[in-house]
């Protein structure tokens, strides 16, 4: 019974030291232009929803394990879909707005973000589908 | 700058597979008749997936077995809606928009600090995401960068967490990218380590002796969470260091298929833990238990051996951490010993 006792408050003070080592001295201390490369935001997002196989994942792991940058956003995408199937599921999303043509979405951005009206980037031929797109808006 | 895992450059697809990759193609294209997403144009990007992450580090060569469940696993329908948006389809730019709009929206306004942020990084988005940079003659969209082995909404989470940092970066023009980043969303909180300042006191030999006591512990637990696997190491970083609670941990393992969640379940003797659906947040702690568990037992094996330290050698190692962290001075309780 005392040696179950010295192993947990053993087991707390473990717990608090491995808690401030970590804050202090968290590994891989590389800094960022070395370490070469971060994860890009496909490998990010499966590894977080945990879509990715175990041979997938062991390189990824292994960079999480060093390299603060990409696993802070690993827990911050986490948080975030945490937050919101929480969400979701108290204020189901109603989506009741009509979405605007994208094409007119995308010219007034760049228009904003560069002073142009850059008409010329969407100038792709996509009269058929513009026109399915109305016929789809009409029936709604 | 952003890159992925090393990818090997071929694979060979048994012609089953590609036969596999032709119905799934088919699936989608008679949900989506109007996105005009081609058969070669599908099957490129899953044969460039399976490079990706199928090849990429692997230690043996990905059987057929192996490939065809993770053709079938891929979010076929999210990555068809990508490459027609990436081509540039219209329909497809409207279904996107009437689908995740709201969600982007939403995911922007939680990230940024100010309404006027979000709608920035919305835009910023938006427009990366239809490419206005052209290579060789093609626009290049941002669409052509997801795979498909994760979910398009998980995707563009990501898309938007990144847009924030560099709308951040871009007003913090001296500030490193790590330091960035633990500045936006939730963030951690660093704290310093609370090593005692000198007090003063003269007891030279006293000093000397918790010295070494000190480095021994630092150094021991140092060693010993170093000996951990990597997926424990990364289960205490999470929780200690990015502060994230037991329900978020027990979010990002809850598919079934998650390979963190199988690598723990692994070790677990109990048979509950095993079972499939729900993790417990106590689920959690009882692997963080193990973990702590395991790191005092290689913390003391390392004080034994390596610094010749007895069991009560080990007690004032603990016992002097526990106080170097609570912020007191040590030297009393040297004394009394």
């Amino acid at each position: 019974m005392k040696n179950k006792d010295q192993t947990g408050s053993q087991q707390v003070k473990i717990k608090d030291l491995i808690d401030r080592y970590l804050k202090v001295h968290p590994p891989g201390g590389i800094p960022e232009q070395a370490r070469g490369f971060h994860l890009d935001d496909d490998s990010l997002a499966a590894f977080a929803e945990g879509n990715l196989s175990e041979r997938e994942t062991r390189p990824i792991v292994s960079h999480l394990v060093d390299c603060s940058f990409c696993r802070h956003i690993t827990a911050e995408l986490v948080r975030l879909d945490h937050a919101f199937s929480e969400n979701d599921a108290i204020n189901p999303l109603i989506e009741n707005r009509e979405p605007s043509k994208v094409s007119e979405v995308l010219s007034g951005l760049l228009s904003r973000i560069f002073g142009t009206s850059d008409n010329a980037v969407f100038a792709h031929d996509e009269k058929n589908e513009d026109k399915d797109t109305e016929e789809v808006k009409d029936k709604e | 700058m952003i890159m992925p895992p090393e990818a090997q450059p071929n694979v060979n697809l048994p012609n089953e597979n590609d036969a596999l990759m032709g119905q799934i193609y088919g699936r989608c294209a008679e949900n989506a008749p109007n996105f005009g997403v081609t058969v070669d144009c599908f099957k490129t990007s899953l044969q460039r997936t399976l490079r990706k992450y199928l090849t990429a580090s692997a230690a043996a060569d990905a059987d057929a077995l192996e490939i065809k469940q993770f053709i079938e696993q891929i979010q076929a329908d999210d990555l068809f809606l990508a490459l027609a948006c990436a081509s540039g389809s219209e329909r497809a730019w409207w279904e996107f928009d009437q689908q995740h709009r709201s969600y982007l929206e939403r995911v922007a306004r939680h990230l940024a600090k100010t309404e006027l942020d979000a709608q920035e990084v919305i835009d910023t988005v938006y427009v990366e995401l239809y490419g206005t940079r052209v290579v060789d003659g093609e626009r290049v969209s941002k669409f052509a960068t997801y795979s498909g082995r994760g979910s398009l909404r998980g995707w563009l989470r990501t898309v938007i967490w990144h847009s924030v940092v560099d709308l951040h970066r871009a007003g913090h023009d001296d500030v490193s990218l790590d330091e960035i980043t633990e500045n936006v969303g939730e963030g951690t909180a660093h704290a310093g380590f609370a090593i005692p300042a000198p007090g003063g006191e003269n007891d030279m030999i006293g000093h000397i002796t918790r010295e070494r006591y000190r480095r021994a512990t630092l150094s021991a637990i140092e060693s010993a969470f170093s000996s951990l696997e990597d997926h424990e190491k990364l289960l205490l970083l999470f929780y200690h260091v990015e502060n994230m609670k037991l329900r978020e941990i027990a979010k990002m393992v809850e598919n079934d298929a998650s390979a963190l969640r199988a690598w723990f379940q692994r070790r677990s003797r109990t048979h509950d833990s095993n079972q499939p659906g729900r993790i417990h947040e106590s689920t959690v702690m009882r692997w963080l238990e193990k973990c702590y568990a395991r790191i005092l037992e290689l913390f003391r094996s390392e004080l034994q051996t390596k610094y010749g330290l007895t069991n009560d050698e080990i007690e004032i190692c603990m016992e002097l951490a526990t106080q170097d962290l609570a912020g007191n001075s040590i030297f009393r309780n040297l004394t009394a010993t």
